[in-house]
């Protein structure tokens, strides 16, 4: 890209055009209040509720229960069905009653516990109890299932060694597999780490691709475009100060979230190299932004721009990881989505963060995002300067 | 300074045959008075004007009155209701056709000519039967029967302004408000739509409330008003308007003519360039005195060629504007890198060519520009124009032939030629959210200027486009005539040789156009700068040195404005204007005693005659048979905008011939 610097004069100039577009772009941004309140909000605001607000543990689950046998054994496995993971809506003189409370979408769990449940387990028989579990709410409903399964084997497992003479707490004989897990990265199981961290993931990587983009559509949506076409710059010093400066002011953003929100309020450590982190978000934007430039010379004009924003971002969100494993997807969107930037920046912004990992293990993604980067930034400045011939 | 008829017109009693009753109007916009007390009175059966330029308040004004806006103060009666409402609105908005600003805005670009017709024909509930008996003389009337099946927004500008008017007109309303229809419609499709719409309100009946940008077309209407800032600087027939500012135009050559303007100017506010001639407004209102004033201003520079007309209502305009205080700001030309080369060729068109597909956009263009001269390049819409420049820019390379510019060539020079040229494009081509010097201070570091040399052009282009005390004021809040300065400084940061200028005064009031092309003759003066100038504008393109017309991607005419008009007046002969007191049936007998350019103006009739007298006497008798009244007849001079109508209707006469033949 460097073609045109040839004397240290030319190289002068070459500098000048460059800075004082960047400069330009800063001063339009800046001018722009209501952008500025969204940059706002977003990286602030939207981050700190995510990370506050929402979990993907199993919550409060309302449960009804529809007691036939109302005995000490069905009262304590219903007790056993406790805060925070179950909400206790109280007893349905009748299942049907029950269901019904399911189809308003009141509770997902109905508990049916038979007539005899006390003296069937006090004889030793066997006895069983159903669970209804309304699973729209996929990942709510199965949680809802396994917790509850848990909840009532541990039970049977207590009742039948009861019945086999054994209290409880006593020192139990039998053979039993133990299982000690230790959990690495967040100790604690804090949710609200991994939730601000896609968060600012999803917000930048909004950003990166809308900002350049809507610059660009604006410059010819307003004529401006011609304006500097027919001055010496090229198509790289209109396109490239754009981007330039869109990533200067998203890692001011991510510096907000960042400092402001994820370490001063969730204490998110940075484990890694913060210079690492952030010298690798500046190619994460630089490359995404090249996504934003393609799709700004396809569209013709803002609300077109917003609209390809979306339809881009959505699917890159969603399937890169963020919020889902990639573990969990079919194995060829797995490797359609190794051409999306935001599927390495994944891997290295929770490895820098959270791991604390550097270069070494990360260069594979990184090598892979400046590939990227460059084919798209590429083929952005191919076709802004085709569109006008 | 209110003229006296806008008074006499408000307090006077309501006519019995009133449309439109206006008064004491108010319209803001937060704090900002977009109309600040207006008056108006429209009557039936009148095509009553709007004029002024962009943010005169025209706009705010119709759609308060098409009962599409609420106002602050005074009152708004349409048909004897009090539109003061949405539910009184809509009482009347049966009887109204409403056609807004902007070229098909209102029509749906993906349906075709008829569906949109149908649509808004059902719209407003038109019954089949006459749907189809009025589309048909529509489509016919206008020359849009064949094109029924194209989608609207494959139409020309012209022709999707014909299609606005029909929907607009289509449930044959009792009064038609249309906002600047013409505005970026050019010449020739003008004519043409004010023909249509004369024919169809005498047809009918109908009232016309009907806004423009064009000083020119003023005299189109039966009575007008003028606006200027939100409020009436005068109203009333063109000829009583006319009265509001007596004088005199003179128009002569004088060399030099820098300082015989100089001179000029410390005694006329109205002195204008146009090429090599000097046109000067003087209050004198008998000729050999008006005459004798201007010598003796010039001192021992000898005018030659001296003529006096009557002023156009454009210069009326600009006189009132300067009464009302309106000071021409004045030109201070900081002293300039003398004049090195002259009579260099600083543009020269070689044959060029340009498809867009299988389109012939430019057709084998060849012309050439001197330093120091302005080029005038004219044509309708589509004519190819905007590509002669954007391929002289190097934004698009030609398919065919060479271009030469500031002594490069174009296809092999790359960016060096546009190190060498300046451009200002169509549209305002500048930041609008940055500050004047921050968008002079951008231009400035891309063209590579260094801090001193920033320095020096920066306070150069302020004092040259007279953008003192605007310096840190944000491009947006500017006045279009300002904004157009400021573009043309900017285009110029460089000191470039050579100036393209696109259509670059769209939208500027007369004192603003007047002034910016003040700077543009003498840039060309005493700075030696070439220019290529596009305009729609056709009494701008008097101040050219030499002009090109292009039709169909052809030049099919070329010279100097004076050479031009002295061409069209051999061939076709001389403008008559007829003062009758029937104009539409005179009209109909004129066309079938055999003038067929004949045209409604207002309410005169204009035609070419090449035997005046005769011509005359051959009308005369002709009308008078028929009971029409005929009132004066005037040899009046040809405007470049008749050479130019001429020009195109002839070559589009040929066409249609050689269509026929074939279809033959």
């Amino acid at each position: 890209m460097m073609h045109a610097v040839r004397s240290p004069m030319l190289q002068a100039v070459w500098w000048r055009r460059i800075s004082v577009m960047i400069v330009k772009e800063l001063r339009q941004l800046f001018r722009d209040k209501a952008l500025i309140g969204f940059f706002f909000w977003a990286f602030i605001m939207d981050v700190y509720l995510a990370g506050s607000g929402t979990s993907m543990q199993l919550v409060n689950a309302g449960l009804v229960v529809h007691d036939a046998d109302q005995t000490v054994s069905s009262r304590e496995l219903i007790y056993r069905f406790h805060q925070p993971y179950f909400r206790f809506d109280g007893l349905v003189d009748h299942p049907k009653d029950g269901l019904r409370r399911l189809d308003f979408g009141d509770d997902i769990v109905l508990l049916d516990i038979p007539p005899r449940f006390h003296e069937m387990l006090a004889s030793g028989e066997s006895t069983s109890v159903q669970m209804q579990v309304a699973a729209t709410h996929s990942p709510q409903g199965l949680s809802a299932a396994s917790y509850g399964a848990r909840i009532v084997g541990e039970f049977g497992l207590e009742a039948s060694a009861r019945a086999m003479g054994l209290s409880a707490n006593g020192n139990l004989s039998l053979p039993v597999v133990r299982s000690d897990h230790r959990i690495w990265y967040n100790p604690n199981q804090d949710e609200s780490w991994f939730m601000s961290i896609s968060e600012v993931l999803t917000i930048t990587t909004i950003f990166a691709v809308l900002l350049p983009a809507a610059a660009l559509v604006r410059e010819r949506e307003r004529g401006t475009v011609e304006q500097l076409l027919v001055s010496p710059l090229s198509p790289f010093q209109i396109m490239f100060p754009k981007v330039a400066a869109m990533t200067l002011v998203i890692l001011a953003g991510t510096a907000m979230s960042l400092f402001g929100i994820l370490h001063a309020i969730f204490n998110v450590p940075m484990k890694g190299s913060l210079a690492l982190y952030f010298a690798m978000t500046t190619l994460y934007v630089f490359t995404t932004s090249g996504l934003g430039l393609m799709a700004a010379t396809i569209a013709n004009n803002q609300a077109q721009v917003s609209l390809m924003t979306i339809l881009v971002v959505a699917p890159m969100i969603n399937l890169s990881g963020t919020w889902t494993p990639p573990e969990a997807m079919p194995i060829w969107l797995r490797e359609l989505m190794l051409l999306s930037p935001l599927h390495h920046f994944v891997n290295i912004s929770y490895g820098i963060q959270l791991k604390g990992t550097g270069l070494d293990i990360l260069w594979p993604s990184v090598l892979s995002m400046v590939a990227l980067g460059g084919a798209l930034f590429g083929f952005g400045l191919w076709r802004f300067r085709r569109q006008f011939r | 300074m209110a003229p006296t008829s806008t008074q006499h017109s408000a307090l006077g009693p309501q006519h019995s045959d009133t449309v439109i009753n206006v008064s004491a109007f108010v319209k803001r916009y937060k704090k900002y008075a977009a109309v600040d007390g207006v008056d108006l009175d429209v009557r039936r059966g009148e095509i009553y004007g709007l004029i002024g330029p962009d943010g005169a308040g025209k706009s705010s004004l119709m759609k308060a009155i098409a009962g599409v806006l609420t106002y602050d103060e005074g009152t708004v009666n349409v048909f004897g209701t009090l539109v003061d409402s949405e539910r009184a609105a809509e009482r009347v908005k049966q009887r109204i056709g409403f056609l807004p600003q902007g070229l098909g805005l209102s029509l749906y670009p993906d349906l075709s000519v008829e569906e949109n017709i149908d649509f808004f024909a059902r719209l407003r509930l038109v019954p089949e039967q006459e749907l189809a008996q009025r589309k048909a003389r529509l489509l016919t009337m206008t020359r849009l029967d064949k094109f029924r099946d194209r989608a609207m927004k494959n139409l020309s500008g012209g022709m999707k302004q014909k299609l606005g008017l029909i929907c607009t007109l289509i449930h044959e309303p009792e009064l038609a408000i249309l906002d600047e229809p013409t505005t970026g419609v050019d010449p020739v499709s003008r004519r043409e739509f004010w023909a249509i719409l004369a024919e169809l309100l005498q047809a009918k009946g109908m009232t016309a409330l009907v806004s423009t940008a064009y000083m020119d077309e003023a005299s189109r209407f039966h009575r007008l008003s003028f606006l200027s800032s939100g409020k009436v600087l005068a109203s009333g027939t063109p000829a009583e308007v006319q009265m509001l500012a007596p004088g005199l135009m003179v128009t002569f050559e004088a060399t030099p003519q820098l300082d015989a303007i100089t001179r000029l100017k410390t005694q006329y506010k109205q002195v204008e360039a146009l090429g090599s001639l000097l046109r000067v407004f003087t209050e004198e209102t008998i000729h050999a005195t008006a005459m004798q004033s201007i010598t003796s201003s010039l001192g021992d520079i000898t005018p030659v060629q001296l003529r006096v007309d009557e002023p156009e209502l454009e210069d009326v305009f600009v006189a009132l504007l300067l009464r009302q205080g309106e000071q021409p700001t004045a030109v201070e030309m900081p002293p300039a890198t003398p004049v090195t080369s002259n009579d260099a060729l600083a543009i020269e068109a070689k044959g060029l060519i340009r498809y867009f597909g299988t389109f012939r956009a430019v057709d084998r263009v060849s012309f050439q520009v001197k330093s120091g001269e302005i080029f005038g390049l004219l044509g309708s819409n589509g004519a190819g124009k905007t590509t002669v420049i954007k391929m002289l820019n190097g934004i698009l390379p030609p398919t065919g032939g060479e271009g030469w510019v500031a002594g490069v060539e174009m296809k092999t020079a790359g960016e060096a030629i546009k190190e060498r040229i300046g451009y200002m494009s169509q549209a305002f081509s500048l930041y609008l959210d940055l500050t004047v010097e921050e968008n002079i201070r951008l231009f400035a570091g891309i063209y590579g200027l260094d801090r001193q040399e920033t320095k020096e052009r920066l306070a150069w282009i302020v004092s040259m486009a007279g953008l003192k005390g605007y310096e840190s004021s944000l491009t947006g809040r500017l006045p279009m005539g300002v904004r157009q300065r400021l573009a043309l400084g900017c285009a110029l940061v460089h000191q470039p040789r050579v100036l393209f200028l696109d259509e670059p005064t769209s939208g500027v009031d007369p004192i603003g156009r007047r002034h910016f092309w003040d700077i543009l003759s003498r840039l060309a003066r005493e700075e030696g700068v070439a220019m290529l100038v596009t305009t729609h504008y056709m009494s701008e393109a008097e101040h050219c040195d030499h002009l090109a017309l292009m039709y169909a991607g052809r030049i099919v005419a070329e010279g100097s404005p004076g050479d031009m008009k002295r061409q069209v007046e051999k061939e076709a002969g001389q403008l008559l204007e007829v003062a009758t007191d029937q104009p539409g049936l005179a009209l109909r007998r004129a066309t079938q005693a055999g003038f067929s350019g004949a045209a409604l103006f207002g309410t005169k009739i204009h035609l070419l005659s090449l035997d005046p007298p005769q011509d005359e006497a051959r009308l005369r008798t002709a009308l008078s048979s028929d009971g029409v009244h005929v009132q004066d007849v005037l040899v009046r001079p040809l405007s470049l905008e008749d050479v130019f109508v001429y020009r195109v209707m002839v070559l589009e006469r040929q066409e249609q011939a050689t269509v026929k033949e074939a279809a033959a």
